[in-house]
Formats: C-alpha cells, sequence, structure tokens
C-alpha cells in the first residue's frame, strides 16, 4: 500500500473509501468522483448523459421478461404442475417483488451501470462482488441461451404455419443462426434499436390484451364452448413450487434495468417505477396467461404441446389467425429477450472489467461503431456453445439459480448498507417494511434454489466455484467496499 | 453573448478558420461530443476516448482565444445529440448555435429572416458579432406576393437598424410567383442555398419545432446541409427554467420556501 498514490479525489464524496488494492496486472479499479444530476453525470473531464427515460425502462424490463414466461413456458409448466401452475407464476411474481423493491433503493442511491454487482460489490465487498459479477455475466449468457433456443421452437413453428414442415431438428441450427446475428449486429449495427425494442414491446403487449381478454371471457364461459374444470394442482404442492423455480426465468429482467441505471434520466424516479412497474406488469400477464391457457386446452394437452404450447391455445380459441398471432408474438417476444440480454451481458462484463476484476481488455470500445465488440464477444461465444445443447430446462434452471444468488445478495446489501448507513448512502426511494421486506426477499430467493433439479444446482455451483478460485488467482488484494 | 459550437471530436469534425476569427466578438464554449449506441454505456466511452477528446478540445480553445475571443469547452458523450445541445445550450445560456461548414475568411454574412423568426434578437446577434469588422451583411427575405410588402419593409427596417450601427447591410428580397403562402419550406430552403452561394456564412433563427421540422429536421441543418459554410443559429427565447422561477420565488417570498414541498 506505500507505493500507492495518495487517493486524490475520493474526497468528493464523504466516507467513501477510495479504491485500494491492484489485480494480478497490477491495475486498480477505474473510480471516477462523479456527481449526479437527473439529466446527467458530471466527471472530472467529461459529462455523461442521461438518456434513457420512464417507458425506455419499462421497455428494457418487459422486453427482456415478456419472451420467455408467455411463449415459452406455460406448456412445460402445466406439464408439471397442472393448472396450479399459474401459482407459480404467482409466487415468482412476489418473489420477483420483494427483491424489485430493495434493489430500486439500491439504485436510487447508486445509479451507476453494473446493477446488482455494484450494489452487492460495495455494501459486501470483493469477493462477493467478483462471484454475482462474473455470475451475472454467466447467468445471462445461461438466459440468453434458454431464449434462443425459445426463439428456435417459434421459427419451425412459423415455418411449419407458412407450410414448410421441418420438424424439430432445425430448433437449434435456426437458434444458433439467430444468436450469432443478434451478436453481429450488437457489434456493426448503430441503428438506433431501442426505438425498434419499445415498438416490439408495445405491438406484444397489444397482442396479449387482445389474446387475453378474449381467452379470459372464454375460460369463465361467458363466450365459447366451456370446458370441464380440471383439479388445481392434480400433482399436489411440491410441483408448485419446483414450477416456481423453473419458471423464475421469466422474471429476470427487472434488475437488468439496473445495470443501464447510469444512463436513466432521473434515476431517483424512474428506476423504482421501471423496475417494480414492470415486474407487475409480467406478472399480471403471466398468471393471466397460464390460467387462459389451462382453461382452453387443458393442462395435459399443454404440457404434451411443450415449448409452443400456446399456438394450440391460440388455435383452439380464435382459429387460424390465433394460432399465426401467436407464433408471430413469440418469435419478436423471445428475439426481444435475447437482443436485451445480450446489451445486458456487455454492461455486466464493463461494470466487472472497470473495477479491475476483468481483464480491461475485456471493455475495449471501438471508434468505427462505437460498440464494445469484445464484451459482446465474450457474450456472444459462449450463448453459441449453451444453445447447441438445446437443454430447455437446464438452461432455463441455471439461469435463475445465478440470477437468485445475486437477488438475495442484493437484499442483504440493503440490510447491511441501512445497519452500517454510510453517509454517502442517501436513497431518494425507501423500501416499505424495512427489515422485514429484504430479510423475506432474500430468504425467498435462496429458499427458490434448493427447488431446481439436481443437475442444474451441479452447473451453478460449479460455475460459482469457478468464479471464486477466479477471484483467489486474479483480484485477492482489490478492496471495492465502501468505494463509491 | 456566447456560441455554442458543437463538434464531432472523434468523428474528425473540426472548426474551420475563418469561423473562429468570425467568433473572435463573441465568446464561445466548444461541445465536444461523442454519440455512442445503445450498446454502449457512455462511461465505457469516457475511459477510453475522454483524454484524446479533451486534448484536442484544448487545441480548439487555444485557437479561438488566439483569435481574440473567450472560450472554454465542454465533453459529453450521450446516446442522443439533440438531448445534449439542448442541455448545455441551456446550461451555458448560448445565445446561438453553430453548425461548423468550411470557409475561409468571412467576409459576407447571409442573414434570412424568413418565415416566424425573432428578427430583433437576429439583428441584435448580428450587430454584436459584426461589430465594427469589415464585414458585409445581406439581410434575405422571401414571400408571396400578397405579403411582398410587409416583407420588404420588415427587411428595410432591418438593415437601417444595422446601418445605424455602422454596418454595411443590404438587402435581398425573393418574391415569388406561388400564390400566397403556398411556399413551401423545401423551396425555401433551396432559395436560401442558392443565394449563400455568394456569401461566407449563414447566420439565421431558430424556428420552433414543426411537423415539416420533424417530418424533415430542423431547418438549420437542411440549410447547413445545402450550403458549404457555416450556419450560426440564433436560439428563440426560451421560457425560464423552472429552476429559476423556484429561486425567485423563494428569494421574494421566504415562509413559503421554509414551508414549501422541499
Amino acid at each position: 500500500m506505500t507505493d500507492q498514490p495518495p487517493p486524490t479525489d475520493g474526497a468528493t464524496v464523504p466516507d467513501a473509501t477510495a479504491p485500494e488494492g491492484t489485480n494480478i496486472e497490477g491495475k486498480a479499479p477505474d473510480v471516477e468522483p462523479t456527481v449526479e444530476t437527473p439529466e446527467a453525470d458530471i466527471t472530472r473531464e467529461s459529462e455523461l448523459e442521461r438518456t434513457i427515460g420512464l417507458i425506455g425502462g419499462l421497455a428494457i424490463g418487459i422486453g427482456t421478461m415478456i419472451g420467455a414466461g408467455i411463449f415459452v413456458f406455460p406448456g412445460i409448466a402445466a406439464g408439471e404442475a397442472g393448472p396450479a401452475a399459474a401459482a407459480s407464476f404467482g409466487i415468482g411474481a412476489v418473489i420477483a417483488l420483494l427483491v424489485a423493491l430493495p434493489a430500486s433503493e439500491l439504485a436510487t442511491a447508486m445509479p451507476k451501470s453494473g446493477g446488482g454487482y455494484y450494489f452487492i460489490s460495495r455494501a459486501l465487498g470483493t469477493l462477493p462482488g467478483v462471484v454475482v459479477g462474473l455470475s451475472l455475466w454467466f447467468g445471462l449468457v445461461f438466459a440468453t441461451a434458454f431464449y434462443l433456443v425459445g426463439f428456435g421452437y417459434y421459427a419451425v413453428d412459423t415455418l411449419s404455419q407458412l407450410g414448410v414442415a421441418v420438424g424439430e431438428s432445425l430448433v437449434v441450427p435456426l437458434a444458433l443462426l439467430f444468436g450469432a446475428a443478434v451478436t453481429v449486429l450488437n457489434v456493426t449495427g448503430t441503428e438506433n434499436a431501442a426505438k425498434l425494442q419499445n415498438g416490439i414491446v408495445a405491438l406484444l403487449l397489444s397482442i396479449l390484451v387482445a389474446f387475453l381478454t378474449f381467452g379470459g371471457l372464454d375460460a369463465l364461459g361467458i363466450i365459447g364452448s366451456s370446458s370441464a374444470p380440471e383439479e388445481f394442482a392434480p400433482f399436489g404442492t411440491m410441483p408448485i413450487f419446483t414450477t416456481a423455480a423453473l419458471v423464475f426465468t421469466s422474471y429476470l429482467g427487472f434488475a437488468q434495468i439496473a445495470t443501464v441505471a447510469g444512463e436513466m434520466k432521473d434515476p431517483g424516479r424512474n428506476l423504482p417505477l421501471a423496475m417494480v412497474g414492470s415486474v407487475v406488469v409480467v406478472g399480471v400477464l403471466y398468471v393471466a396467461t397460464v390460467f387462459v391457457a389451462t382453461s382452453a386446452l387443458g393442462s395435459v394437452a399443454l404440457g404434451e404441446a411443450g415449448e409452443t404450447a400456446m399456438v394450440a391455445v391460440g388455435r383452439d380459441l380464435l382459429g387460424a389467425p390465433g394460432a399465426l398471432a401467436i407464433v408471430l408474438g413469440g418469435l419478436l417476444a423471445t428475439m426481444s429477450s435475447a437482443n436485451a440480454s445480450v446489451l445486458s451481458t456487455s454492461r455486466a462484463i464493463y461494470a466487472v472489467s472497470k473495477d479491475a476484476l476483468l481483464p480491461s481488455r475485456a471493455s475495449r470500445i471501438n471508434l468505427r461503431w462505437g460498440t464494445p465488440h469484445v464484451a459482446l464477444g465474450l457474450a456472444g461465444g459462449p450463448i453459441l456453445v449453451l444453445v447447441a445443447t438445446g437443454q430447455v430446462q437446464v438452461l432455463a434452471e441455471v439461469a435463475s439459480f445465478l440470477h437468485l444468488v445475486q437477488y438475495g445478495l442484493i437484499c442483504v446489501s440493503l440490510v447491511v448498507l441501512r445497519r452500517r448507513d454510510p453517509d454517502w448512502y442517501d436513497p431518494s426511494f425507501r423500501v416499505p417494511g424495512y427489515p422485514v421486506l429484504p430479510i423475506l426477499g432474500a430468504l425467498a430467493s435462496f429458499a427458490l434454489v434448493v427447488f431446481m433439479q439436481p443437475t442444474s444446482l451441479l452447473v451453478g455451483t460449479t460455475l460459482m466455484i469457478g468464479t471464486v478460485a477466479w477471484w483467489a488467482y486474479y483480484a485477492r488484494d482489490v478492496q471495492l467496499k465502501g468505494v463509491i | 453573448m456566447r456560441v455554442l459550437v458543437p463538434l464531432a471530436v472523434l468523428a474528425n469534425e473540426s472548426v474551420s478558420m475563418g469561423l473562429v476569427n468570425l467568433l473572435s466578438t463573441t465568446d464561445v464554449t466548444v461541445l465536444g461530443y461523442h454519440v455512442l449506441p445503445e450498446q454502449t454505456p457512455p462511461d465505457q466511452a469516457r475511459a477510453q476516448y475522454a483524454d484524446r477528446a479533451n486534448a484536442v478540445l484544448e487545441d480548439l480553445v487555444t485557437d479561438f482565444e488566439a483569435a481574440g475571443g473567450s472560450a472554454d469547452h465542454r465533453l459529453v458523450f450521450t446516446h442522443d445529440r439533440k438531448q445534449t445541445f439542448d442541455r448545455v445550450a441551456d446550461d451555458v445560456r448560448a445565445d446561438a448555435y453553430a453548425i461548423t461548414g468550411t470557409t475561409g475568411a468571412v467576409e459576407t454574412l447571409l442573414v434570412p429572416l424568413t418565415g416566424d423568426v425573432d428578427v430583433d434578437r437576429i439583428v441584435a446577434f448580428v450587430t454584436d458579432l459584426v461589430g465594427d469588422r469589415d464585414i458585409a451583411v445581406t439581410l434575405f427575405g422571401v414571400a408571396g406576393k400578397a405579403k411582398a410588402d410587409a416583407a420588404r419593409r420588415g427587411l428595410d427596417d432591418a438593415a437601417a437598424t444595422l446601418a445605424d450601427a455602422g454596418i454595411d447591410a443590404s438587402t435581398s428580397f425573393s418574391s415569388t410567383a406561388a400564390p400566397l403562402d403556398a411556399l413551401t419550406d423545401a423551396a425555401k430552403v433551396d432559395l436560401l442555398a442558392n443565394a449563400s452561394m455568394d456569401h461566407d456564412a449563414i447566420v439565421m433563427g431558430e424556428r420552433a419545432p414543426s411537423l415539416q421540422s420533424f417530418l424533415f429536421g430542423e431547418e438549420a441543418r437542411r440549410v447547413a446541409a445545402e450550403s458549404v459554410g457555416p450556419v450560426l443559429v440564433v436560439r428563440r427565447e426560451r421560457e425560464p427554467a423552472p429552476a429559476d422561477v423556484d429561486e425567485d420565488g423563494e428569494r421574494d417570498d421566504e415562509e413559503k420556501s421554509a414551508n414549501g414541498p422541499r
């Protein structure tokens, strides 16, 4: 420590620790003293414009989440839990909300890129930071692979709707092709895809609301043929929880809003609204969708129809146009989820590499396109490998596992920071029901992990042990606790 | 009087010496900016390019000061160019902003006074800008036949004001055959671009956003795209920012601010 230059800029933030220690390459975290205003962040050398509004934040959250929950999971979930799958989605929504509230408070106190990783590394220190930061990267990679396989199923279904029967053998190749396209487009594309994403989300929401309104009327027996009511939880209560653990992947998205916290206008207001709002919107849509789907077809038929069961539901309710609308919606939704997650992955890698926990090469950008090509490659490469496995359920569960550990630690961070109460901790949004709510959030997040398949637990745990090994090798001396 | 000079520094944009000298009578804020695609957090670009961009900006500030003006610089990484321009222009209270273009020494200025612009502000800006220098100003007007007389009178009045300030001012008026106000924006831009060929730079007024500016882009940008030289755009009068109103209110009424929501 004696050969460190004296910290010169720590004084701008009261009570903040200056970064100490370096990684194995001798690099220290790049901590830039920043004055945050609602419109821009002012650093010593430049200003960083905040350009994402509330609508943009909601679109990121909803756009990331909606693909899986509505278009991929209903069939699988109904097959495992029967009509009670709706309850599984409900449990997921409650847990997501229990985490979204603490995450909102932390994000308004630390509106920086990096999201959950940033809160945890500052509250709990470098080791938990490394574990969560790298797990966020891997978790997003698994989630994106899962969305892409879902896309593959919908692409095959689209072809068969168009009269080209190709069979499920093409699911993985199509998913690989699209995954590669997403990566390349993100490296070379400088067009403003955010507007496109907003449009896609708006279109999806309209399709869904129309579909749910009609399906809801049908399910309640007001119009159409009445179907025989079936037992709510034919397989008992245990599958409700295991299914909740499986479908929790559909809620990985609200925390992605925190990864763009540094770019959000008026973060004190927009971050909590976007995070909590997107969870509420998708939670309601999920539960309603599963209710409508199980009422229309019955859970057995849904379970047999698998990943694209919703197409069968659409056909049952509205005939061929209904099937077509759902196929179109499924394509758009899985695309938007995959694209949004690739972007979040690259931001997650940047946040970690900025703090000297990964080589700084990982966050290089180029002037030709202005894009972080290395980080996008570090996202796209592993994604394609995972897509090739085609294992929908394992991909989804490992993604959930890695995220849930992060979510649990977010809640722990909130409690730790509230108790330690450093001067710089001044959130403009405060969690109601402290300390019960964040403690419940932490317990629920960790508890959900227990209900996962052994394979998923094994893969997830192995990855986490790997991140600890990386910390021990690469970044043992880096100090991040309280470094704002 | 302050002029904002936005410059995409990392995209090889630069300022011609002609513009530097033209602005020597004003305070200048050079706004170096870099627009990033949404894939890239602005902070990531800062880490990599801020030093490089600031070095260029400091050189430019030296150039502006060597020409006799006073200058400073700001550097912004953004996803949204327009939002950044508006924020910084409001922040430094800029009276005008520049679209840089290319020119040698500026000896003639074209000042179009068409459409719904604040003529007094433009004339005052031109007066201060030209100062006692030997720069000839052409006031330019276009109107349909019905409004030709009124428009011509407006030009003459403005020219008289400039002449009173010792500036060599002339007028150029095009009355078009087009009936009434049917003169389209596109036609105006064309006429302006033609007139600009005999001039080194343009000073024009900013117009309120309209359907046309939404569809085709701001008039000033379209003029700049058609003419080669720099375009100085005199900003519209802004509503006082809400923060200013608050400050005034608090100063006037201590009690209110003490009990206010803040």
